[in-house]
Parts: structure tokens; sequence; C-alpha cells
């Protein structure tokens, strides 16, 4: 059964242009920020100022082993909205064009539809992390004087953090497809909401934290597995307590995206299971 | 034995009812038309039928049993609109099908390509072709496997002359080799030409439904001329004749079904002085039949 959905969502998927090109410039777009960042540190570490030798000293180096992991990772995230993107076209095209009716009508369930898209969605999850490992690895190659083994798995943990991180707040884009049915308003919504009204409401509650009695913006549904990824340690180091807080908190936010993720594939079964198509 | 069994299915959109109480059988190898003017539930029938739409009340029935995904995949369907993937060929777009229904192969698909006249486009993409085009690969998605049922929803929208008697063809062929086709259509001409069943709805109630001869035959009409002008006095004392009227064809003269036979009538009129120069029984047609069972 599951090879058969495979195989089928892969028929949907393998000829279509615009599915291959998003993934690419999201293949693009990792290599090309964390080579933009590395570059920008490597010149100020290496220039002649006194700054710049500060920081190295301070720092060390955020793309070397085991840091890469951890580095890559925070910064790959914020391209997260691309393979978002690419969700949200793959499942708007199937009520734009009503091939999901023609599916259930040649003799799909209603879930296994709805399962055909979670196994897309994993897919995509499993290609983007791919991407991002390779990138991680290959700047920490560069970037490490002297590797050992030790050292090349100590930050490993961070490969299925941002697994998770991508996969439910891929999760979370899938539902607002599945919701709102057309695509430009479905990517209006979603770059109004992550960008823009999220990022208040995370402001809003964290000056409310006090008075609220807790930073509920904590369960926002893109904050809740942003703090998988908290800032790297180069970066934490200008706040060490709020970076301890952020590290502290990886494992809560693990329970957190789990809940959420699973609560949004639940559901998305229910209401496709309930409407008429 | 029935392939399909509507057991007093209701559907509403809000306030709009759209199906009221319908009940249907569909016999095994009948050609099965459903007609209604638009809005009638011939639509909101068939996508009940395929599981798209929910049925607030009743229930239904494929080859005498509960429905299930898995009679979904013995029958070919075209419901409303041809559904295919847009970026993808006809190839593609087939083999979606086959994957997902498990009737047909690769070299089926080449055969219902051709037999839809879409071999030379196969290649193409979906998103390039025609309205017709788009209809008869939607067409031939539903003949993969050779399912030994067939739901149509208007399976001539779009096409030329020559397609639709194409289809028409096509659909005589596959009721000629025992399958079982429910058509619903706005072309009452094809239908009266293809289906050997109708079922007839208006505002979601069924208002007729049977053997399309039972259907249309509940009165028979039998057209005569003569040059005496006596004609249609002496009609009015014939026994059994219900009512006359007088058209550019002849006196039109009706009589409930099996009443009436034209050897009778023409020795009525002979023995009575009249000599009829011309005597013919007029068939109904369905589109008659059909304004005269949906007008208010």
């Amino acid at each position: 059964m599951i090879k058969n959905i495979f195989q089928t969502e892969w028929l949907k998927v393998k000829h279509y242009r615009a599915f291959w090109v998003l993934l690419s410039i999201t293949a693009i777009s990792f290599p090309g920020v964390n080579a933009i960042a590395y570059f920008a540190f490597k010149n100020a570490a290496e220039g002649p100022s006194q700054g710049g030798q500060l920081m190295k000293m301070l720092l060390g180096n955020p793309f070397a082993f085991p840091q890469t992991f951890h580095t890559t990772a925070y910064l790959s995230s914020f391209f997260a909205f691309i393979p978002a993107v690419v969700v949200i076209m793959l499942i708007t095209n199937e009520f734009q064009f009503k091939t999901h009716r023609q599916n259930i009508i040649d003799g799909w369930q209603k879930s296994t539809f709805i399962w055909g898209k979670f196994i897309g969605v994993l897919f995509i999850t499993l290609l983007v992390t791919i991407f991002y490992v390779a990138v991680a690895s290959t700047l920490g190659f560069i970037a490490t004087k002297e590797i050992n083994g030790a050292v090349l798995d100590e930050k490993a943990n961070f490969i299925p953090l941002f697994s998770l991180q991508l996969f439910s707040q891929l999760s979370v884009a899938f539902l607002l497809g599945l919701l709102i049915r057309k695509a430009f308003i479905a990517y209006g919504i979603f770059i109004f909401y992550t960008f823009i009204v999220e990022n208040i409401l995370v402001g809003i509650f964290k000056l409310k934290a006090k008075t609220l009695g807790y930073d509920y913006g904590h369960f926002l549904p893109f904050e809740i597995s942003d703090r998988l990824i908290p800032v790297p340690p180069a970066i934490g180091k200008f706040n060490e307590v709020d970076y301890k807080m952020a590290m502290a908190s990886i494992e809560q936010h693990v329970y957190y995206s789990l809940i959420l993720t699973i609560l949004v594939w639940f559901m998305a079964f229910y209401i496709y299971k309930k409407r008429d198509l | 034995m029935s392939v399909l069994s509507i057991n007093h299915i209701s559907k509403s959109y809000g306030k709009i009812k759209a199906l009221d109480d319908l009940s249907l059988h569909v016999p095994e190898g009948s050609v099965f038309g459903i007609l209604g003017p638009n809005g009638s539930g011939k639509t909101t029938t068939l996508s009940i039928i395929l599981d798209v739409l929910q049925a607030d009340q009743g229930s239904y029935n494929w080859f005498g049993e509960t429905p299930t995904y898995l009679h979904r995949r013995r029958i070919g369907s075209l419901l409303e609109t041809p559904n295919l993937y847009h970026y993808l060929t006809a190839v593609q777009n087939l083999r979606i099908t086959c994957s997902i229904s498990g009737r047909g192969s690769e070299a089926d698909i080449h055969r219902v390509l051709k037999m839809v006249n879409l071999d030379e486009r196969k290649n193409h993409r979906f998103s390039t072709y025609s309205l017709g085009m788009k209809q008869r690969l939607a067409i031939g998605a539903a003949l993969l496997g050779d399912p030994k049922v067939l739901v149509l929803d208007e399976p001539t929208n779009g096409l030329d002359p020559v397609g639709i008697a194409e289809i028409r063809e096509l659909v005589k062929d596959l009721a000629k080799s025992g399958h079982t086709v429910i058509m619903a259509s706005h072309l009452l001409d094809e239908v009266e030409k293809v289906c050997d069943h109708v079922a007839i709805l208006k505002r979601g109630k069924l208002i007729a439904s049977g053997a399309v001869d039972a259907v249309l035959s509940d009165e028979e009409c039998l057209i005569l001329n003569a040059a005496d002008n006596q004609l249609i006095e002496l009609m009015q004392g014939y026994k059994d004749i219900s009512r006359m009227v007088d058209t550019p064809e002849g006196i039109a003269c009706f009589f409930d079904k099996g009443k009436v036979s034209a050897a009778d009538v023409n020795a009525y009129c002979f023995n009575n002085g009249i000599v009829l120069s011309h005597i013919t029984m007029k068939k109904k047609r369905l589109e008659e039949k059909f304004f005269e069972l949906t007008n208010e």
C-alpha cells in the first residue's frame, strides 16, 4: 500500500518542472547563505584588524566541526519557506485542477490521499535534510584544521532537530494549503504570517511574559519548532543566559513540536474525511 | 441484478435541496441515462455514488454490496470536468490513473489513447489540449482496463459533431459487449439514441424512471390524413381516443398506451365512408416527454 502511494505521488512530481525548480532553488540557497556567512566570518577573522582576531579567539570557527551542524542548521532554517511553498503548491494544485477528486473517484480512500501528501512532505524533508547535511559537512571539512572522529558527530543531534523543525513547519504549511485551497491566497497568508504576524506575536508575548506569567509565544505554530535550533554559540555568547536557557529548552520543544505535528496531521485527515470534495 | 441501487438518498446544500429521496436501480448491461435540467441533481447523484459527496440521508450499493473504494476501482468514471494534471502529458496522466485504480497497463494506455484519437498528441501536456481533447482524454482514463461499469457525466461536453458521433458509437459498442454505462446528459437526442433506460430528475426529485420505451409511451399517437373534412368529427366518436390535435402533418389522435391499432382505425374510417390518404403511428420523442415532465 505505502509503495503504491509513494509510486503514485512520484508519478505526480516526477515530471513537474516547478517542483524541481523550487527544490533546486532550495538546494542552491543552502550553500549560498552559509557560504556568504562563512566567507564573511573568514574575511573578518583573517583580516588585519584586532577586532577580527579577537572575534576568532572568542568565538572559534562556527563552521568548523562540530559547530558546523548547529550554525548551518540555524542559517539554513531561514530558507525553510521555499520547501513550504513547494508543499503548498502540491496540495493547492490538487484542488485547483480537482485532481484530488479524481484520485478518490479512481479508487483511493480519502485517508490514502492524505497519506500520499504525508509521504510527500516526508520526502521533501528528507531531501532538504540531505542538502543541509551536505552543506554542513562540506563547510566543516573546509573550516576544520584537524579532523578527528570525536568531533565529527558531537553536534550531529542537530541533524534530527533540523529534520523535525522542517517537517513540523512543512506540515503546518500543508494544513494551511488544505484549508485555504487557493494557491496564491495560501502563499500570501503563509508568507505574511511567518515573516510578520508570528514575529510580532512572539515579541508581544515576550513583553507580556511577566504579566501573563509565562512566555506563551513558545507555543506559536512556527516558534514551537524554531526553538529546536537556537542561535549558534558564536552569537549566543553575546547573551549567555538566554543562550543557555534556549539550549536547555530544546528537549521540551522536541515534544511540543511532535505534539503539534501529530495534531496537524490528525486535523488534516479529519477535515479531508469530513469534507465534500 | 442491479449494478447500482440508490435508496432514498437526500442531499442539501444549505437551504437548497439538491436531491430529495431519490431511489434508482441500474440494471446490469444497460445504458442508463440520467436526464434533467440544470440544477436537477444529476451531478450530485453521480458525485454521491462516486464518494465525492456524502449524502445527508439514504444509501447506495454497488454490485449489491456496501460500497467501498475497491468498487470504485472497478468503475471507469468521468465526473463533471476532465480532472487531470495540467503539467503532465496524456501518457503520464493515464499512468497515475493506472497506479491508483489498478486498472490497465502500459499497453492499455496506448490502446485507449488510440480509441479516443489522442495517439498523436499523447506526449503533449494536458494544458495544451483543447476542451474536446481534454474530454476525450478523460474518457480514455475511464476506459482504462476495460471496466465493466462506466459512469460518464456529460461525456460529449466540448466535443465537435464528429466527436459526439464517435462517443455515441463507443457507448453503443460498450453496451453491445455487455458493459453497463450510466450517463448524465443534457443532450436528449444523444440519450434517446444510445440509452435503453432513463431517469428524469427535476429539482432533485425523480419524476420518471424505467426503460426508455416505457417512459416515452404512456400514450400513443396516430397521424391521420384524408380528403374528407369530416375526419375530425368521425374520430371524435372513436372508442378510447383521449384527445385530438390538428397539426401540419395531419390530425394527431392520442390514445392510452395499448388501446389503438392502426388497422382498426383504418377499417373504422373506411366503414364510415372516409378513405384515409395517410396513417402513421408516431412515436413520442424523448425531448417532448422531457419538456412535458419538466415544465411547470
